[in-house]
């Protein structure tokens, strides 16, 4: 009988460990560094574990190998640069160098380091560590894809030391993009990865079996250093003690004391886990809103509308002219008059009904997309592209100007009579662009035109966009958003992303060439009004155009608990833009 | 023996009503454009996620009620008070071909347009899941029949041959079922359709499980045949038709495999439910049959997101219930045959 009190007194004591307030976590204490960046928002309390769910692992915590978004998330938690891309604003921020200068040659950039900063094994940050981030970048041993962002036309940045806190960067040509770029590059501590560079194992370095047996070796100067990993289970960051910033009242931030991430199966497992009050904060898709509002008050999270997201949505005709190496062509000719027709692209544009995709399928949260950029990217979307609102009307009126016609049998039939048919590829996975595409197959139905469906997977139809070509119509999506340099590969001509007809040699019509001479005019001009201007316009090329016949924008949701003060949530990118400045006054959930 | 087997099986009140659901089971996928009230590819994306509509009986006409979308957000529907449309009978619908030959616009019942009957609810693009399910189930169910007709065949013939021949011949068919009976089904089924699928259209995807299922499927159908053969060679009725001077092919095909048919039925009958399964669950991973065409597995996977549990969305998880509903009565009739065809195995209490 003695038996069964054992388990009962164990799960006394969890509940009991559960309810007691945690113990409070003594942080250690350092001065703070003269180049201390006072934070200008609300003054919170220190103590708090920030929980998230990932349904990713990540593949690495070196920066040089990083590719994938979840690993550069986790990597930029802990290693800080020279400036930040502020999310909320779009605007460029002060990060480890206070300030800098531009020099009236637009191509030299001086950079002023905080002084007094440390390291978080309380090491001093200093100009060798930017020199060294560098080196490691353009060493052609370390193969890495920073590399080909921080050079113009393959020539690299020259990169001086000036002093301890003091580092000169010179461009080749000017180079738009710069401070955005140079935003995005963590900086290496030297004194602790110098003997991997020497050896050249460098790319082996801060991989996650270091992390999982030597977390403190992952050198922080961001907000936060990393405690814990434990593959498939959770990733633990604490408080960085020695970080930069501190509140109005001179208390060190970040105010949270652990950022838990649970490591979930799925983005199923991951929604379910935030629904069911499990973790702080989560992304959130249209369609699931709905659900998860209901469990709001019970749990005491708030969803907020973030605005339309920065993916669009598209279909696109094969406009690639060549034929394989047997000699056949990638699409057969007659079909290929039709797609490269603009009159027919249009057509099918005025044809598609995007109010009702919004309406059905995304739960009415989202809006119809008319140009390359979403208006979730308020710096340089253009709001005045050309619009093709729903008109079959229309659509029949331009498809008879380019000499097609409804035959007999009441289906649409080009001027030599060919039935206007074809096929429509995109993947299964993605059930919201499934159900697109069988409206969109619907649609066309009444203009007469027989569209079929085929859905493969993702890598199947990536191998026939880009290496095989063989194939009539796509249905994909791109993440928009930042720096219109980041779109050169999709509108350039030479691009390998310019699905409709990608590594062109010359431009195929003078319109891509009018684009690619304005993506290289804007690239090498740092005025945002006149980068602004070019980039409207490529915006209004690509609506009139119609290469890509864009379609919805979902809205993108985050829900976090009401427990956290000081949220900024951004409109693109990580859920919480502020992660150092969140603090609660409630340090149990 | 077809008109005994009958009679035995109408006896028995298991067999009897499971073979009454399936004549109307495949009546219904049969019928189907009939039936529905409209074609399978009909959207309407201003009613998605839209609940059964209720029918009531009103002014001595059956009528639906009509809804009014409350929350496009959430896909919350409202009957609106004392409003309904009036069904109608062997009317005129959408158009469609009467077994893919005849043209026709009659359908068993519509209601008139702007208001629609959702008899079973409607899915994320707005189109009628009781007629997706019926079109579905033409496809689902004869899948069941086609797969068992190419197996039955394919293990007759083989397993005949192997157990009348011997030999060589049976030594290569026996390894070769043993192989196949080696391999773990649902891999193989994956590893074949990735490999054959970028040479099929969309539209010969469902030959192509039909074969791959089948493919996959004869060797326990062969291996027993091989063995009622071999013992049924040793019967005198065989010895006296050797003795007669008959030939080989003779015997085998007049005397040794119609003795294996009684087998054969039972053995088909009861493997039915595993074909279904079987596009159910290529369908249900993606693999199977696609859009826009509609088969039960599909549907079935295309309900698998939290939020049409959350929502509680029921109404798109009925193609289960078909499934269910399919599988239990083709494994009542296969054990009601079984208990016609040979009184022996017969369970006691019975």
């Amino acid at each position: 009988m003695a038996q069964p009190v054992f388990p009962i007194a164990l799960c006394a004591l969890l509940l009991l460990s559960a309810c007691s307030p945690p113990p409070k976590v003594s942080r250690q204490t350092h001065p703070l560094p003269a180049g201390v960046d006072i934070a200008r928002s609300e003054i919170g309390r220190s103590g708090g574990v920030f929980i998230d769910s990932s349904p990713g692992e990540p593949s690495t915590f070196n920066p040089l190998v990083s590719e994938d978004a979840t690993s550069g998330g986790f990597i930029g938690l802990f290693l800080d640069s020279l400036v930040h891309n502020n999310a909320v604003t779009q605007e460029v921020e002060p990060g480890l160098a206070a300030r800098w200068d531009i020099a009236p040659d637009n191509r030299t950039f001086t950079f002023h380091l905080r002084p007094g900063v440390l390291w978080s094994d309380g090491h001093p940050f200093s100009a060798d560590d930017v020199l060294f981030t560098f080196q490691a970048i353009y060493d052609p041993r370390f193969p890495n894809r920073a590399a080909f962002d921080l050079s113009v036309d393959g020539q690299k940045f020259k990169v001086e030391k000036i002093d301890d806190l003091t580092v000169r960067l010179t461009t080749p040509q000017i180079y738009a993009p710069f401070l955005e770029t140079v935003g995005g590059v963590g900086l290496l501590p030297k004194h602790e990865l110098e003997p991997a560079f020497r050896d050249g194992t460098l790319l082996k370095s801060w991989n996650v079996s270091v992390a999982q047996k030597e977390p403190q070796r992952l050198l922080a100067t961001g907000a936060f250093r990393l405690r814990s990993y434990q593959p498939a289970e959770r990733i633990v960051f604490e408080a960085n003690p020695h970080y930069w910033r501190a509140d109005a009242q001179g208390v060190r931030l970040p105010y949270v004391d652990f950022l838990v991430t649970k490591l979930v199966k799925d983005a199923n497992a991951s929604t379910l886990a935030f629904a069911t009050g499990q973790t702080d904060a989560e992304g959130l898709s249209p369609d699931n809103v709905a659900w998860i509002d209901r469990y709001a008050s019970r749990y005491g999270f708030s969803v907020f509308n973030r605005g339309p997201s920065p993916n669009t949505g598209f279909i696109w005709f094969n406009q690639n002219p060549g034929h394989d190496t047997a000699g056949k062509p990638f699409v057969t000719p007659y079909k290929l008059a039709w797609f490269t027709d603009r009159r027919f692209r249009q057509a099918i544009s005025h044809g598609i009904d995007r109010q009702g995709l919004v309406r059905g399928v995304l739960f009415g949260r989202g809006q119809p997309l008319w140009g390359p950029e979403t208006p979730a990217n308020k710096k340089w979307y253009n709001p005045n592209v050309t619009q093709y609102p729903y008109d079959p009307a229309r659509s029949r009126a331009l498809l008879a100007e380019a000499g097609f016609q409804i035959g007999p049998d009441q289906k649409l039939h080009d001027r030599q009579g060919n039935l206007v048919e074809f096929t429509l590829n995109s993947n299964q996975e993605n059930q919201l662009r499934v159900n697109m595409a069988t409206a969109f197959k619907e649609n066309m139905r009444d203009l007469g035109i027989t569209v079929n469906l085929s859905f493969l997977d993702f890598g199947t139809l990536v191998g026939k966009i880009q290496d095989s070509y063989d194939y009539e119509a796509g249905m994909l999506g791109l993440t928009g958003g930042g720096d219109p340099a980041g779109g050169i590969s999709v509108f350039s001509s030479k691009g390998r992303l310019h699905q409709w007809y990608p590594n062109q040699k010359t431009p195929a019509t003078p319109w891509e060439a009018r684009i690619d001479q304005l993506m290289s005019d804007q690239l090498h001009t740092l005025d945002y009004p006149t980068r602004k201007k070019y980039f409207d316009e490529v915006q209004k090329i690509m609506s009139d155009e119609t290469p890509f016949i864009y379609l919805v924008t979902a809205n993108a949701y985050v829900g976090i608990k009401d427990r956290w003060k000081n949220i900024r949530i951004p409109p693109l990118g990580s859920l919480v833009w502020n992660l150092d400045e969140l603090w609660t006054p409630l340090l149990t959930p | 023996m077809a008109a005994d087997l009958l009679r035995s099986l109408l006896r028995r009140p298991a067999g009897m009503i499971s073979a009454c659901l399936l004549l109307l089971l495949y009546g219904a996928a049969l019928f189907a454009p009939f039936l529905s009230p409209t074609i399978p590819s009909a959207q309407d994306l201003s009613r998605t996620y839209h609940p059964p509509t209720a029918l009531v009986w009103q002014n001595g006409h059956l009528s639906v009620r009509l809804y009014r979308l409350v929350d496009p957000s959430t896909a919350t529907y409202e009957p609106l008070p004392d409003q309904t449309a009036t069904l109608r009978w062997f009317s005129h619908g959408p158009a469609y071909k009467f077994f893919w030959l005849i043209p026709s616009t009659r359908h068993l019942f519509t209601v008139s347009s702007p208001a629609t009957i959702y008899l079973l609810g409607s899915d994320a693009t707005g189109r009628d899941v009781f007629t997706r399910l019926l079109y579905g189930a033409g496809i689902s169910l004869s899948i069941g029949l086609i797969g068992v007709a190419l197996t039955s065949f394919l293990g007759l013939t083989i397993g005949g041959l192997a157990g009348y021949l011997g030999g060589w011949p049976d030594t290569l068919a026996m390894r070769l079922t043993e192989f196949l009976m080696a391999v773990p089904g649902l891999y193989l089924l994956l590893a074949l359709r990735a490999a054959l699928s970028s040479r099929f259209p969309s539209d010969a995807t469902f030959l192509l499980i039909v074969v791959i299922l089948s493919a996959l499927g004869w060797a326990g159908t062969a291996r027993v045949v091989r063995g009622l053969v071999l013992s049924l060679r040793e019967r005198p009725f065989i010895l006296a038709a050797n003795v007669i001077g008959q030939r080989p092919w003779t015997i085998l095909f007049r005397h040794l495999l119609p003795n294996t048919f009684s087998y054969l039925i039972v053995a088909a009958t009861l493997s039915v439910p595993g074909y279904i399964l079987g596009e159910a669950a290529l369908s249900f991973l993606g693999l199977g049959i696609q859009e826009p065409s509609s088969s039960w597995g599909l549907m079935l996977g295309q309900a698998q997101d939290i939020k049409i549990f959350m929502l509680n969305f029921w109404w798109l998880l009925t193609p289960g219930l078909a499934i269910i509903l399919t599988v239990i009565a083709f494994n009542l009739l296969g054990d009601a045959l079984r208990d016609a065809v040979d009184p022996r195995f017969r369970l006691p209490g019975k």
